[in-house]
């Protein structure tokens, strides 16, 4: 392997890498527009000069590949003119309008101004080169042409990634501008990543712009609950009041304004499609359902829970322990369906549709998979899929009066409807159903007919696991407070253990670990080794390891 | 200061209290002293006008220019609203008193206009901090301070009420630290009765709304 000498420091690389990768890998940090690890390199910004000794010339490390014995800086003072010049450049026509833009307090122009630059402007400002605003390049982004830099990275992933080049640069020299041909705006699946690969703010989301400035936000890490592939992203909502105690105005501290795609080179790369990065408006869709309801009067989940567990233990007293069954969903953590399985002793099934057969077919070539639940891996894990068969086989067991008490958990699809006929067969399973309790998330109408329904917290409000199409464990963060009176559904299942005997604690982590014991297969796992990155199950990570050595 | 036992000795005249009102005691002749203060106060204040208080609130004591009161929107040329939503104001508030919603404005070049700027007249701290962080100088203060209300939901000021000229007529505009430079106008009623509203917005527009207020007055 050869070595290099970056700063003075010498390290052991791999062959075929770059200057900026080898310098990202061991933390030291080159200013970069054009250069994005996913979609390749371009070399356009000039923001990435490096020195190299013995080349008579700086050399852009993006494009420059490592060779054996190479003694590299990236701190000396030619360094920084060249990375101050280039920045003059780049801010020659820019529209000083930071308050208005909406890509302020995120831009990586002020950021690298302030940290490279920090030159007067030798142009007058009211010479600047005006050119197109707002400019609509599809449903999902607009585009300003005055901010815009030309980095060509949104050219580049709509060439290399989503391979539909919408996006091009058009005319030459200083009238080069980014456009899209008339007749093809940008309508891909894929399109509002641009906006997160914009380092200014020429592309914006139709859906978050001036919504909320981005100092007000605050980011957690989660997982897309979109479908089985499990993306990485962030989830960016509300970090504190904003307006102060205006009443009926003042955003609580749960609105979500965006999710950003987190680069996770194993699952997304730096990808999100826009189903999922915009689902989170799913939630806003249909009232929420914020008290419980038990015999169509509201009550609180605290008090229900009692009773739901007395029904039950009736049930089984007098028809045995197979009446008793559950229906979760595949939208429930890993935590909340191992405890379901423990409650309802191992009747637990959670096929609604034709998740098991459809989880790890993709929908296109990129990303999105066509089971639109993330976690349908994670309960296939806990032996979930068993011979209850699913809807199907327990609305025929309780038409036969075999099942006489069940527990649905229902939460809706972030992306795409809800199967009709799914819904029409958990209405007839209530009907036929002598005691019936729904965890739901919204108030629904059809939930209604149920003996007891309880509110549920909703994907972003609770904390736990989602195993991905390929067996991949990650944590899904809470970014937002449920609303009224819900709770996650494995604080449900903790309430109505203790009730029945097994002290367990709320704490996903503890569950999770409680879980790694009793299922063979996540045996090794714990949320500090999952990371905000995931983690395959030890049976994955013994073969990774073997790989490597 | 010299340090003593148990702090500083301090030079500080002392006033024999005793010994003065030993002096002063029983004396009839200064309450006839007394008499004549008074009697002198009411001959000045009668006949030369030379009075000590004023009646308030029909009279005013004249305000600092730069006094900090009530806040005002302003207007471009042709009167439609200068802010631009950039948020700076709510940003810098130290009392988080300002709401605004942003929305798109059909001009390009503006880009931005609020669909609703509120400010909470019983949060703000009147320090005008929102004026100095304003780029465009949308908002400024007045020297007007009178916010007496009959309840509590009046006290959040909305656009069209930021618009009207609070007490500019009588009293001037307060704390505007950019005047000379600044192209931002005050909103006249009487000369922009036309407001040119951006078009696909809907009636909470400030012009709308001022519209309507003015029309519901008269």
């Amino acid at each position: 392997m050869p070595k290099i000498t970056l700063n003075d420091q010498v390290y052991e690389v791999e062959k075929g890498k770059t200057i900026i990768q080898v310098a990202d890998e061991v933390g030291i940090h080159i200013p970069r527009y054009c250069y994005h690890p996913d979609i390749g390199v371009e070399g356009s910004c000039r923001m990435c000069l490096v020195e190299v000794e013995k080349l008579p010339k700086l050399v852009p490390s993006c494009a420059t590949p490592i060779a054996d014995g190479m003694v590299v800086r990236t701190n000396t003072e030619r360094v920084g003119q060249a990375v101050r010049y280039a920045m003059e450049f780049l801010l020659l026509h820019h529209p000083i309008d930071c308050p208005v833009c909406d890509q302020s307090g995120e831009c990586w122009l002020q950021d690298y101004y302030m940290a490279y630059a920090q030159h007067d402007s030798r142009y007058p400002l009211g010479e600047k080169t005006r050119r197109r605003k707002a400019f609509n390049l599809g449903p999902a982004v607009k585009l300003d042409q005055e901010r815009c830099i030309l980095c060509t990275r949104c050219v580049r992933f709509t060439r290399n990634v989503t391979h539909t080049n919408e996006i091009q640069v058009l005319n030459r020299g200083h009238k080069a501008e980014i456009g899209i041909f008339e007749d093809a705006p940008l309508t891909n699946p894929y399109s509002i990543n641009v906006v997160d690969v914009c380092p200014v703010g020429a592309l914006t989301s139709s859906d978050f712009r001036f919504k909320v400035r981005s100092w007000f936000l605050q980011g957690t890490n989660s997982v897309c609950g979109g479908c089985s592939t499990g993306c990485n992203l962030r989830i960016d909502h509300s970090a504190r009041a904003i307006g102060g105690g205006i009443p009926g105005y003042t955003a609580s501290d749960g609105k979500i304004y965006r999710t950003v795609g987190r680069r996770n080179v194993a699952v997304n790369k730096s990808w999100l499609c826009d189903e999922g990065r915009l689902c989170f408006h799913t939630l806003e869709k249909w009232p929420r359902l914020v008290t419980a309801v038990a015999g169509g009067q509201p009550t609180t989940t605290a008090d229900a829970l009692p009773i739901i567990h007395s029904r039950f233990d009736a049930i089984r007293k007098e028809h045995g322990d197979n009446a008793v069954a559950a229906l979760a969903s595949a939208t429930n953590t890993n935590e909340a369906l191992f405890l379901m399985k423990r409650y309802f002793k191992d009747r637990v099934d959670f096929r609604i549709g034709k998740e098991t057969e459809r989880y790890q077919v993709m929908q296109d070539d990129l990303l999105r998979r066509l089971d639109k639940h993330p976690n349908t891996q994670g309960a296939i894990d806990l032996g979930l899929a068993g011979d209850l068969n699913g809807l199907q086989g327990l609305l025929a067991a309780a038409e036969r009066k075999e099942i006489r008490g069940l527990w649905i958990s229902f939460h809706p699809q972030l992306v795409d409807a809800d199967a009709l006929e799914a819904i029409d067969r958990l209405q007839r399973l209530i009907d036929a159903l002598e005691f019936s309790v729904i965890s739901t998330t919204h108030d629904f109408d059809w939930c209604r007919k149920a003996s007891v329904i309880l509110p549920m917290a909703a994907w972003s409000e609770e904390k736990g696991t989602y195993t991905n199409y390929a067996r991949r464990v990650q944590i899904t963060a809470r970014a937002v407070m449920p609303p009224g009176d819900a709770v996650p559904l494995h604080v449900m299942m903790v309430e109505l253990l203790s009730l029945a005997g097994v002290q367990v604690t709320k704490d996903p982590g503890a569950i999770f670990e409680w879980l790694g014991r009793e299922v063979p297969l996540y045996h090794a796992l714990d949320y500090d080794t999952i990371g905000p990155l995931g983690a395959a199950p030890a049976g994955r990570a013994q073969d990774i390891k073997e790989v490597l050595r | 200061m010299t340090p003593v036992k148990g702090g500083y000795a301090v030079d500080v005249p002392v006033i024999n209290v005793s010994e003065r009102a030993r002096r002063e005691n029983a004396s009839v002749l200064s309450t006839f002293k007394a008499f004549g203060v008074t009697f002198r106060r009411m001959i000045t204040s009668v006949f030369k006008g030379d009075m000590p208080t004023i009646s308030y609130p029909e009279e005013q004591r004249p305000y600092s220019q730069r006094f900090r009161g009530t806040h005002i929107l302003t207007v471009r040329d042709d009167g439609s609203l200068k802010c631009v939503a950039c948020y700076m104001c709510a940003t810098i508030c130290p009392a988080e008193c300002i709401y605004i919603e942003a929305g798109e404005h059909p001009n390009p070049e503006i880009e931005k206009f609020p669909r609703r700027f509120d400010i909470d007249m019983m949060r703000c701290i009147y320090c005008g901090f929102c004026v100095d962080a304003c780029p465009e100088e949308a908002i400024i203060m007045s020297r007007e301070h009178h916010q007496a209300v009959y309840n509590r939901g009046e006290t959040i000021y909305t656009i069209e009420k930021l618009m009207q000229r609070a007490g500019i007529d009588e009293k001037g505009p307060g704390y505007r630290p950019n005047d000379p430079f600044a192209e931002a106008k005050i909103f006249d009623p009487e000369k922009n009765k036309e407001c040119p509203i951006p078009s696909g917005v809907d009636e909470r527009h400030p012009a709308v709304l001022y519209e309507s207020q003015i029309n519901k007055r008269h």
